[in-house]
């Protein structure tokens, strides 16, 4: 019994330290291998690694690894909430695991309705993952979040389930819906189709890019102002940030913390509202109705 | 190395990106719904067996209770005839006994008085000898001649239901 016990602990401590590795990890990585810059510069993600492959070279890039590293810590946390979890016994941290599950199926039939049930991991994965990368520059590290090819990518599979949704019905019923409500605005419901993904992904990236932006314009326009007012000050000490200590951590709190993990629900809620709306729900379970009927009949 | 451009598309990291997406999901589905959503049934099933159980149990003890309700109800009207029973009974035990006493006392009282007239009788038949004796005596001397009691007899109880009446 004991044993087991201990067993158990030490198999608990090992999916904990794994959830707190990976963004040790990006730690060690950027202070290995990415230059040093004093923080007043606005780049893009670093590039650690290129291949040559048709079309355009693949790039492993700071975002990359990073997005990666929330996946890995965020599969070892599901491990460590799901683990040694049973009917009888409710720990804390069952608790927390079911009332995320919860929450998200709630969420998830409120907003799509009780036939996208199915969704709920799929929109825990957007949140979760879309938060944690933006939160990773609390950490100091690259949020994958501002790299617009990241945010694409998903934006990219949700325009992908919309036109499986709005397919379920048949392409003709499909192609038909772009002629409404008058054949001639064809045109515009195809923008306004295409218009989707990319304003879903240019909202999200711009939102904490945005955020980056301003945060490296204040922590330049604080350097100024410490230069201005400190720089007399002999030796070191007239080249020490003073006024880029401490201020720019509450800023910090609404562009990081706030703006991540509100364009993260804004993204999932977004992806919810879009695929259950495409979905003609009637018109499917009318047209399953009469095939069903067709089958018994014949 | 050199970094990215601000805006920078690369279809590689796209794809990259989208496929990150669909393993997050498909680890949370596996990882972490999964295992959530077999608690929640298992202790679902658990909770309906309970309540199935205790279900029963107040079926079984609502019908125990009707069952003993009744039964005490009967036994209620059951005590009550008993005790009218009873009570008649004893009434007509009571009655008996009492009669018997009654007549009994009469009859100790009317041999009593049967008795006692009997004494009474006797008393003064024995007295009316003693006066006879005495008076036979009395007559003997006074006569000097001795009286034979039996020849005169007749004479002297007229004599003494004359003294009788008189007095």
């Amino acid at each position: 019994m004991s044993k087991s016990n201990t067993r158990f602990k030490i198999i608990d401590i090992l999916l904990l330290v794994m959830t707190i590795l990976p963004p040790v990890a990006g730690i060690v990585l950027k202070v290995l291998f990415v230059p040093h810059s004093d923080g007043i510069e606005i780049t893009g993600a670093h590039v650690f690694a290129s291949l040559d492959l048709p079309l355009m070279p693949l790039i492993i890039s700071e975002a990359q690894i990073n997005s990666w590293l929330v996946m890995i810590a965020l599969a070892f946390f599901c491990l460590y909430l799901t683990h040694g979890i049973r009917a009888h016994v409710d720990t804390k941290r069952a608790v927390i695991a079911e009332w995320i599950v919860e929450t998200i199926e709630k969420l998830v039939t409120e907003n799509m309705g009780e036939y996208f049930r199915g969704f709920a991991p799929f929109i825990c994965s957007i949140l979760a993952l879309s938060a944690f990368s933006s939160l990773m520059s609390l950490l100091g590290l690259f949020p994958p979040t501002s790299d617009l090819n990241v945010v694409a990518g998903w934006a990219l599979l949700v325009f992908f389930l919309i036109t499986y949704y709005k397919m379920k019905c048949g392409p003709l019923h499909y192609l038909k819906s772009f002629g409404e409500p008058v054949p001639f605005l064809a045109p515009l419901n195809i923008i306004s189709e295409v218009a989707t993904p990319v304003s879903m992904a240019f909202r999200h990236y711009g939102n904490i890019l945005s955020g980056t932006v301003i945060s490296v314009l204040i922590a330049a326009a604080l350097q100024g102002l410490t230069n201005l007012i400190f720089g007399n000050l002999p030796g070191i000490l007239g080249q020490f940030p003073f006024l880029r200590i401490g201020i720019p951590a509450v800023l910090s709190i609404y562009f990081d913390v706030f703006s991540g993990c509100l364009q993260a629900f804004i993204f999932a809620m977004l992806t919810m509202l879009y695929i259950g709306g495409a979905f003609p729900l009637e018109d499917y379970l009318k047209k399953k109705a009469a095939k069903t009927e067709k089958r018994l009949n014949t | 190395m050199n970094t990215l451009d601000i805006i920078s598309i690369n279809i590689w990291q796209i794809i990259i990106s989208l496929c990150n997406l669909v393993i997050l999901f498909l680890l949370f589905k596996k990882l972490l719904f999964k295992p959530v959503k077999n608690m929640i049934a298992e202790r679902q099933a658990k909770v309906d067996k309970e309540l199935d159980l205790a279900r029963q149990a107040m079926e079984e003890a609502e019908n125990d209770r009707t069952l003993w309700q009744n039964r005490l109800d009967h036994a209620e009207d059951e005590a009550g005839e008993i005790i009218k029973k009873a009570v008649s009974k004893a009434d007509r035990k009571s009655e008996t006994i009492i009669s018997t006493a009654k007549e009994r006392a009469d009859g100790i009282v009317r041999q009593a008085k049967l008795e006692a007239e009997l004494e009474q009788k006797r008393s003064e038949e024995g007295i009316k000898k003693e006066i006879v004796d005495l008076s036979s005596i009395l007559t003997g001397k006074m006569l000097k001649r001795e009286i034979n009691t039996d020849d005169h007899r007749e004479l002297i109880d007229e004599f003494i239901d004359e003294i009788g009446e008189i007095s």
